[in-house]
């Protein structure tokens, strides 16, 4: 079995990391809202589910692709992708902008605790893929193939594969403007004052609802990435699968630290391997129990997950 | 997991409405209304599996009501149990006590089936389910739990596992074969009775897949440290295509195998057509298009989309049901007798008849290989 894992190694790795990174950007979601409001947005998976159904239409529709389509090369290929991953990501960005106006800003108002905003983000997550589940006549939908998935090079073992590359390679830039979007621009400190404490900003004139939008936005812009990202690595989507991406990314963020952008950038990347390896070794069956038995482990010794939970703290 | 609660009671509460509306008084004067029930996942994330079935469904109904305007008009009351045994459980007993539903095409799924059934054996209330394919509702040896009322029209995946195995391998010369579940109890009974069939040293290797899963890379790795030249996945077809395009763009060449879960006309849009070309099915059905053309075009015209996996099985359990109420049978007794009774032909011309524990007697076992895009019917597997 070692042998065989030592064989498969890297491109067990290779898959890991793409997959960690789709949850890294999920992750970002969660965290940039629960860092500003402590506050879990449940609807954030259906803002994936929304990203990855806005790629397809730009591939499918807009640039009418089909699954016996020739593949797009040179510069058309690279309009098609740019013009779907921006698509993809102002179409999250938006809704999640949408969602927090509509279920949440009412209740943050009137003050209303933590319940009442937890229900409405399960109502939301709810009407958004019900909506979808009746779209799409409750089918799986799948992207046409716009390019060939071809193997860039050799690592060891392990072929490169181009889909690979580009979400690596994109999703560490995205991270890298997150940060410096976060740590370095007004609006950016404007979100680490109201996270560390909303009445002291408010006082000192920061216009709170502004600000939430605001991080709702960049969070929604990061998880329509990833939608764009894991429609382009395993090009099938459903009204459903928001849930299970969801609950990945929502347990890394939980792993790293939630609240905490480098917390979710390496909770992403150790689930991603984690699964992958885990699924391996043990047999796929075994992947959300290890996966979980090692989350409460971590948790027993650092409860607030591995680096904290203060989106203020965060210097990446 | 709240989530799946909170979906649950509102499906509940919808469920009830839609039942108020369905018996509703009918606007036909002189027309005899006659209710019928069907059982299956219309919400949720096996709702495609529901819905297409109730769309066979319909369409049977609506070329009878056509055919006997005036004399009956059958109505349709809607149970969703989102495939789920503890959902079927809490909708059952409103089904069984409502009078008027004089007989049941469901459930879908044999989970729910058999959560469901001891209410409706309790009301005497007559089923024929489409696609319940579970052994053990129908085997004497297991307490025969579905006897009197349960019926169905699909051959056991008693004879799909066995059947399906030997489609894959037919032509290859040393078979190495790697076989993969979803962790459904259709897709886990499918490999049970597969196994006993399988000749020794042919088998390289299992796996169980979670039918959420959508990064395959592990079992990927574990089929080619395995070698395996034919692969076999028996789950269903919105796991089965993005699994085979996984493992194709790996480099995989070998043979693609699947039972009557892959087989949808909706899994040949999933992937590419490279990636599919030559994937090989089993079913105890035919698609409808492969029946006639016309048909399957009659079919998406009437019902505004194209016809789902076990829609032929759905026209033919409701074809049974209809039957019984063309001879005059409007209440549940006569219905269960009748049915019992029943022989008649299917869409693709075969008998249906029920033996004494509700099997449909001599259920064969068809294959089908996916070319250019689309399956093909290739013949009964010998």
């Amino acid at each position: 079995m070692i042998g065989n894992f030592l064989d498969q190694f890297w491109s067990l790795t290779f898959g890991g990391l793409s997959l960690g990174f789709i949850y890294i950007l999920i992750a970002l979601g969660y965290t940039m809202v629960y860092g500003v409001l402590r506050m879990i947005n449940f609807a954030n998976s259906e803002i994936f589910m929304v990203g990855t159904f806005a790629t397809i239409i730009i591939i499918r529709d807009v640039f009418q692709f089909t699954q016996t389509s020739e593949y797009a090369t040179g510069f058309r290929l690279w309009l098609i992708l740019g013009t779907a991953l921006i698509s993809a990501m102002l179409v999250s960005g938006i809704l999640s902008m949408l969602v927090e106006m509509v279920a949440y800003r009412r209740l943050r108002r009137m003050n209303s605790g933590v319940l009442a905003p937890l229900i409405s983000a399960i109502g939301v997550s709810m009407v958004l893929s019900e909506s979808v589940r009746i779209l799409t006549d409750s089918r799986p939908v799948a992207s046409p193939r716009a390019m060939e998935k071809k193997f860039l090079g050799q690592f060891f073992d392990a072929g490169i594969r181009i889909d690979n590359t580009i979400i690596v390679i994109s999703a560490l830039i995205l991270f890298g403007i997150l940060v410096t979007f976060v740590n370095k621009t007004r609006m950016g400190k404007a979100i680490r004052a109201v996270s560390m404490n909303p009445n002291a900003a408010r006082l000192m004139g920061i216009n709170i609802d502004g600000v939430v939008s605001a991080t709702f936005l960049v969070g929604g812009l990061m998880t329509g990435a990833a939608g764009f990202f894991y429609t382009l690595k395993y090009e099938n989507t459903s009204a459903f699968i928001g849930f299970e991406l969801g609950i990945a990314a929502f347990t890394a963020a939980i792993l790293g630290g939630i609240g905490n952008i480098k917390g979710a950038f390496y909770g992403g990347l150790a689930l991603g391997l984690l699964e992958t390896y885990a699924s391996f070794f043990l047999g796929t069956q075994w992947k959300a129990v290890t996966v979980f038995v090692v989350l409460v482990l971590v948790l027993y010794t650092r409860p607030n997950g591995l680096f904290g939970e203060a989106l203020t703290q965060t210097r990446a | 997991m709240k989530k799946r609660g909170l979906i649950s009671v509102a499906a509940a509460a919808a469920l009830a409405v839609s039942s108020l509306v369905g018996f509703a008084p009918a606007s036909h004067a002189k027309a005899k209304t006659i209710t019928l029930a069907f059982q299956g996942p219309l919400t949720g994330e096996e709702a495609s599996v529901g819905q297409d079935e109730l769309a066979g469904m319909q369409y049977a109904i609506k070329l009878f009501n056509a055919k006997n305007k005036g004399k009956y008009k059958v109505k349709v009351v809607q149970a969703d149990d989102q495939g789920d045994p503890a959902q079927s459980a809490k909708v059952a007993p409103g089904i069984a006590s409502n009078k008027k539903i004089i007989g049941l095409v469901g459930a879908a799924y044999s989970g729910a089936t058999i959560a469901a059934l001891p209410y409706y054996k309790q009301r005497g209330l007559a089923m024929v389910s489409p696609s319940a394919t579970r052994v053990s509702i129908t085997d004497p040896a297991d307490g025969n739990i579905g006897f009197p009322v349960f019926h169905r029209v699909v051959p056991t995946d008693k004879v799909q596992g066995p059947a399906l195995f030997k489609l894959a391998t037919k032509g290859v010369s040393s078979p190495k074969v790697y076989i993969v579940d979803d962790q459904s109890a259709y897709g886990v009974g499918l490999v049970d009775y597969m196994k006993p069939t399988i000749p020794a040293g042919q088998g390289a290797g299992f796996d169980s897949v979670s039918d959420r899963t959508t990064d395959w890379s592990a079992t990927i790795a574990k089929v080619k440290t395995a070698g395996a030249n034919v692969v076999i996945y028996t789950g269903y077809f919105p796991q089965a295509a993005p699994f085979f395009k996984q493992l194709r763009d790996s480099g995989y060449t070998g043979i693609l195998a699947g039972g009557d879960g892959v087989l949808s006309p909706t899994f040949v849009t999933l992937a590419p057509a490279s990636v599919l070309e030559g994937v090989r099915l089993t079913a105890g059905t035919v698609p409808l298009a492969e029946i006639d053309a016309a048909l399957e075009a009659d079919f998406a015209k009437k019902m505004g989309k194209a016809s789902g996996v076990y829609a032929a099985e759905s026209i033919d359990a409701t074809n049974v049901f209809l039957s019984c109420v063309a001879k005059g049978i409007s209440k549940r007794p006569a219905m269960l007798k009748c049915v019992k009774a029943y022989s008649g032909k299917s869409l693709t011309g075969t008998t249906i008849k029920f033996n004494q524990y509700g099997d449909v007697a001599g259920g064969v076992m068809n294959g089908f290989e996916v070319k250019s895009g689309v399956i093909k019917f290739t013949g009964a597997v010998k």
